[in-house]
């Protein structure tokens, strides 16, 4: 499904020129779950960045499902994001201004989906994470866990086949984590491939797989049976 | 998706009401503003404009080397020119004032004009009754009315076939009304209420062969295929043939030619610029300079700007409310085009709302705005397609500048950086703060302007004319009663009064009274071997006693000199200087061939009988029977005005019941003459008080916004013991080195425009430096105020608090 060769990232200043990811190479199979791990500023999130489709690498290839991707355009690459890949944020990056019903429908909007169609979607994936009670309220009235609830309904609404989900769990307390991550457990178990960038050893042992990065390299990958 | 942006677009309106409040506020005033200085430059520029054959219609007029232009023409010209040119002239009309209606037993004060029989086919005043504009006025005793002046006469009656009469020198005369005709709208340099043959005029017989006499107007019909330029070519030998003699004396004199090397030409000034042409240009809708309805607009234009700059500012510093919602919709797959419009379309939406607004706020306030400028423009000028498109055009490119740059600005978010919450706002941004450097320039540039103009207009009201302008009362004579006869009548009725100090009469008011009529004459004559002209005023015994003139050599006139009604004059000292005689008194001009001399009796002291934009010329007092006495000029006594103008307006209604009385103070008269730069600097102090609140407006936003970015530093500067007057002095800098760059560039540009404005007037102010430095405080003073505000609110807050915001 997902196949880089020798990543590169480099972010260069006036002053100061940063390598970010040194030469990534790594396939994440479909229906897989990996986790990121490593310490802070080792490329973690430059390297889900890449992976959604968010930024271009500096060179090295990727492949998303046999397509070349590192060069595309950023119309391209939002055209190809757009239904396929479904994003996780550590701060839900909800719009305060939309109600959880409207926020949720939103990637639904962009694909066009008809009225009766995104109606349905957007109820049984409020219905599936449990927030459908507060459909209508905005998201500063919801707590952090309802809100990173209707962050993973928004994320799945579309019925992606990869979700990136960068630190989940890091701005809730145990108990939501907990319940969080239950969530795209259960997402995975259903067929849905998830990559994760945790800091969090407990988060990660959900994980198939734990990619441990160090100075934008992977330096060890470990296997969960 | 469209429903999607409506509701994010009202909920972040209503979310940021401060915001949404100062934008649209900010843009209404600017619209609004805009849109009453439109329609006022309109208003002037559409002057004349609604004659059909408006394009081949020129005023004639004269012009004697570099010298003033001059309008009125001798009798046999026209005549002259319609045999030299039967091909190239369509039609010609001359025009010419005078006489009071008389309808039953009630006299009328109207305007009256003697005009030639194409008039109607010439202007285009529409028929609303009776004969068509052909045959209107083919008949010496016939006369065309406007309707209002119908009404007024006849009421209810129709007036057609009626018969009234109109008084001259000789007499009350008996015309027939063949014609009504629909009033003259608002912006016709024309004005009048009656309609006469020119040959009606009694001067007429007098004058008809007399190329010596210059007293009316001439207006040309060209032929189509005739130019402006070809025809004036034609003209020069018209003035070679005609007026030989007049060139001859003009060579002699050493009269400087123009860049013609014409000592004296016969132009054309076409019909559509009458209206900008001060010295062509007709006395009762004074005419303006051509820059003036520019200058509006460019005034508008600079509000407009002003209002834009605080849209963009505004919208660009407030984006990072909504970068998260950026970077989540690019990340859901949004284009940035999609973005774009969606954002350009909130700012359209502002924008037309902010339009209502301004045009519901223009309707609103026209009519004060109408009085207080004393405008005749009008709101149905946007009934004209025309208008309406041109306006739907400027709104869409100020839409599209305005909220453009914002929306393409968002647009371009970076989607990483922005999820991750990590831009922010910069607080040296070159966009927003050159955009505030332009925002105080353009607010100082006006400051200064409306200085200097209060200043010169000021100086103007102040200065001393040389004679009573506060205690002496001018009234218009136009009732039944003839100028001299009113003036004995009010001699026998008012001299025991103790509150009348003196009683005179003149052919020419001081400034512009309450009949809105001005005249000037001109005689010139030869006097040892040169050309001498002199403005001509007939006066009535008790003239310098009356105006307080000073009489710096020989005597006044006086009731023991018979001759003083006939042959003595009295002079001021720039005539003195123009006859060149050692000693005036006793001098004698030969003005008219066939008469007695003219003997100097006497020399005032210079005074500004004429408006102060041109010196002093030289002027000649006479008391020549022959000429009409057109206004009573009566000195009263300092104390308890208001009843002494009530006696005056009794005793006056009391001796001709059928008349108005108009009395009014000289120096209100004088005031009306520089109505238009008191217009001009009250619209220019408004615009400016406009463009200062709405500039303020705009810094005080963007103060909020930078306080709240730099609440962190604050709180830390705090921590370290910076004092609340550091960190105000510290906040507050960053803007006022701005105001001070706009000053900077101000000043300048100010001075360079008001050094040209203030070259018009013969009479003016220097510009002085302490004007750039007090608009320059003000300015700063001003932004201070806005800034400081906000910077107190930051520096006093608990560092604790604030550096728990971060």
């Amino acid at each position: 499904m997902i196949q880089t060769v020798n990543l590169q990232k480099l972010f260069a200043t006036e002053e100061v020129e940063t390598t970010a990811l040194h030469g990534i190479s790594m396939d994440v199979r479909d229906g897989e779950f990996v986790a990121i791990m490593g310490p802070s500023g080792c490329g973690k999130s430059t390297l889900l960045n890449i992976l959604g489709l968010l930024d271009n690498p500096t060179a090295g290839e990727y492949h998303f499902y046999g397509t070349e991707v590192s060069r595309m355009s950023e119309r391209q690459r939002a055209q190809l994001r757009k239904g396929s890949i479904g994003f996780v944020f550590q701060s839900f990056n909800l719009i305060d201004e939309l109600t959880v019903y409207e926020n949720v429908e939103l990637p639904l909007l962009y694909l066009k989906t008809p009225a009766d169609e995104r109606k349905a979607r957007v109820e049984e994936a409020l219905t599936r994470m449990n927030i459908m009670h507060r459909r209508n309220h905005f998201p500063q009235q919801l707590s952090g866990g309802q809100q990173q609830r209707t962050a993973i309904a928004r994320a799945v609404v579309a019925k992606p086949k990869l979700i990136l989900a960068d630190e989940p769990t890091g701005n809730l307390d145990s108990a939501n984590g907990e319940e969080v991550m239950k969530l795209l457990m259960q997402l995975n178990d259903e067929g849905t491939t998830i990559i994760m960038v945790t800091h969090s050893p407990y988060d990660a042992g959900f994980a198939h797989r734990i990619v441990n990065l160090f100075d934008g390299k992977i330096v060890t990958e470990n296997f969960h049976v | 998706m469209l429903h999607n942006y409506l509701k994010i677009a009202f909920r972040n309106l209503w979310k940021h009401k401060t915001y949404t409040l100062i934008n649209t506020v900010g843009l209404a005033v600017a619209f609004g503003s805009c849109l009453l200085l439109f329609l006022t430059a309109y208003h002037e520029l559409s002057f004349d404009n609604f004659h059909t054959n408006g394009k081949n219609i020129y005023q004639l007029y004269n012009q004697t080397g570099l010298s003033n232009k001059g309008v009125p023409m001798p009798a046999p010209l026209t005549t002259a020119l319609k045999k030299e040119f039967p091909q190239d002239i369509k039609h010609i009309v001359r025009v010419v004032s005078g006489g009071t209606i008389r309808y039953g037993d009630k006299s009328f004060s109207k305007t009256v004009r003697y005009v030639d029989e194409p008039f109607l086919q010439v202007f285009s005043f529409p028929t609303q009754r009776g004969a068509r504009p052909e045959s209107a006025l083919s008949s010496l005793s016939s006369v065309v009315l406007t309707e209002t002046a119908a009404k007024d006469i006849f009421g209810s009656e129709n007036p057609i076939g009626k018969t009234l009469s109109l008084q001259d020198e000789t007499g009350w005369k008996p015309f027939v009304v063949s014609s009504i005709v629909a009033d003259y709208p608002d912006n016709s340099s024309f004005r009048f209420d009656m309609l006469v043959r020119f040959e009606a005029d009694p001067t007429y017989q007098l004058n008809k062969d007399n190329w010596d006499d210059s007293y009316h107007t001439v207006f040309l019909q060209l032929a189509d295929n005739v130019t402006q330029a070809s025809f004036e070519q034609k003209l020069r030998g018209v003035v070679k043939k005609y007026y030989a003699g007049n060139l001859s004396n003009l060579k002699r004199d050493g009269s400087q030619p123009d860049e013609n090397g014409d000592l004296y030409s016969l132009r054309l000034l076409p019909l559509r610029d009458l209206h900008f042409d001060p010295e062509v240009g007709t006395a009762e809708v004074p005419p303006v300079k051509k820059s003036y309805p520019y200058l509006l607009l460019i005034v508008a234009g600079f509000i407009v700007v002003i209002a834009c700059i605080n849209f963009i500012n505004l919208s660009t510093a407030r984006s990072l409310t909504r970068s998260r919602e950026v970077g989540m919709r690019k990340a859901l797959g949004a284009l940035k085009s999609q973005l774009f419009l969606q954002f350009w379309g909130e700012a359209l939406l502002i924008s037309l709302f902010a339009l209502t607004l301004g045009g519901l706020l223009t309707y609103g306030l026209l009519p004060v705005f109408k009085q207080v400028f004393r405008s005749t423009t009008s709101f149905s000028y946007f009934q004209q397609p025309a208008i309406l498109i041109s306006l739907l055009i400027g709104f869409l490119l100020i839409t599209f500048v305005a909220g453009g740059y914002p929306a393409w600005f968002m647009a371009r978010f970076n989607t990483i950086k922005v999820l991750k919450g990590g831009i922010s706002l910069n607080r040296t941004s070159i966009l927003r703060n050159t955009l505030l450097v332009v925002q105080f320039a353009i607010a100082t540039l006006l400051i200064t302007c409306t200085v200097i103009a209060w200043q010169q207009i000021n100086f103007l009201r102040k200065m001393p004319l040389g004679y009573n302008e506060d205690q002496v009362i001018s009234i218009p004579i136009r009732g039944s009663i003839n100028g001299r006869q009113m003036l004995r009548l009010l001699r026998d009725r008012l001299s025991q009064q103790p509150r009348i100090l003196s009683i005179t009469g003149a052919y020419k008011n001081f400034g512009r009274g309450l009949d809105g009529s001005t005249v000037t004459s001109i005689m010139g004559f030869e006097h040892n071997n040169h050309s001498v002209q002199s403005h001509w005023q007939i006066v009535d015994y008790d003239y310098l006693k009356t105006l307080d003139l000073r009489l710096i050599a020989g005597r006044d006139f006086s009731r023991e000199y018979a001759t003083d009604t006939t042959t003595s004059v009295i002079i001021n000292e720039a005539m003195a200087k123009a006859l060149g005689d050692r000693n005036p008194i006793g001098a004698l001009m030969q003005v008219d061939s066939g008469r007695a001399p003219l003997q100097v009796v006497g020399v005032v002291k210079d005074y500004h009988h004429e408006s102060l934009k041109r010196k002093i010329q030289p002027n000649t007092l006479i008391m020549d029977q022959g000429w009409p006495i057109g206004y009573a000029l009566v000195k009263i006594a300092p104390d308890n005005v208001p009843a002494t103008m009530a006696m005056l307006k009794k005793t006056w209604e009391e001796l001709d019941p059928n008349s108005t009385f108009q009395g009014s103070f000289l120096d209100e008269n004088t005031d009306r003459l520089y109505k238009a730069e008191e217009r001009l600097s009250q619209l220019f102090i408004s615009a400016a008080i406009v463009a200062i609140v709405l500039s303020c407006l705009g810094l005080f936003a963007i103060a909020v916004m930078v306080m709240t970015q730099r609440t962190k530093e604050v709180g830390i500067r705090k921590v370290l013991g910076a004092s609340v007057l550091s960190i105000v002095a510290l906040l507050s800098n960053d803007f006022l080195k701005l105001v001070v760059a706009g000053i900077v560039i101000a000043s300048p540009v100010a001075w360079y425009f008001m050094n040209q404005w203030l070259q018009d007037f013969a009479y003016k102010i220097d510009i002085e430096w302490w004007v750039f430095v007090l608009a320059g405080l003000l300015a700063i003073g001003i932004a201070l105020l806005t800034v400081s505000f906000q910077s107190v609110k930051a520096a006093l807050m608990n560092p604790v608090k604030s550096l728990r915001t971060e």
